[in-house]
């Protein structure tokens, strides 16, 4: 279980000038739609976009925080 | 990452082209993302080996370790990883997935399916 904030705040500890969109999709606080738009996946493919996302969750995915994520990340353009 | 885990995986990664890491069973899986991804396989006729790894808490690690990738299920096709279905289902869309199949199975159609007659 965790909060919008922190969730974001975590992915914003890798990812600084992220845009995140955070959606509980089971009313649990657990399973998440996430979308992740930044400059920073540009030049990268689509799984180490992912990567990039996942490296910031990997503590909250371990200790159960985090159950599930949906991820789609957006390279932001300008 | 254990020598014994690591050869494990490089067998299975070996023994068939598409291989899923999930948690449950083909017939009995035991997590929606995993059944997600059998489902999106069934989609294109392949065959496919998914392995439990649900209760087997290290070689989760080493396989999490290898990718860089904290979540199940993890699709490898000959060898390559892949991610899930946040990956797949885009590659899907563009043709690569199929191009990419057709190339780990060297050319060969998705076999029809086996119906059984219970008439």
């Amino acid at each position: 279980m965790i909060a919008d904030e922190a969730l974001r705040g975590l992915i914003r500890s890798e990812l600084p000038d992220a845009a995140v969109t955070i959606y509980d999709r089971t009313g649990t606080r657990d399973h998440f739609n996430v979308t992740v738009r930044s400059h920073a996946f540009l030049g990268k493919s689509l799984i180490e976009q992912h990567q990039l996302v996942y490296r910031a969750l990997k503590e909250a995915l371990a200790d159960g925080r985090v159950h599930a994520v949906e991820l789609k990340t957006i390279i932001a353009e300008n | 990452m254990p020598e014994e885990i690591k050869n494990e995986i490089a067998r299975e990664l070996a023994s068939t082209p598409i291989v899923i890491y999930g948690k449950g069973t083909k017939s009995m899986p035991r997590c929606g993302f995993t059944l997600e991804t059998i489902e999106f396989f069934n989609r294109f006729g392949y065959p496919y080996e998914v392995i439990d790894v649900l209760e087997n808490v290290p070689k989760r690690e080493a396989l999490s370790e290898m990718t860089d990738w904290p979540t199940l299920p993890k699709v490898f096709i000959n060898g390559k990883f892949y991610g899930d279905t946040d990956i797949l289902e885009p590659m899907a869309a563009s043709g690569e997935l199929k191009a990419t199949l057709e190339a780990a199975f060297n050319g060969a159609p998705p076999s029809p399916k086996q119906t059984i007659d219970l008439h």
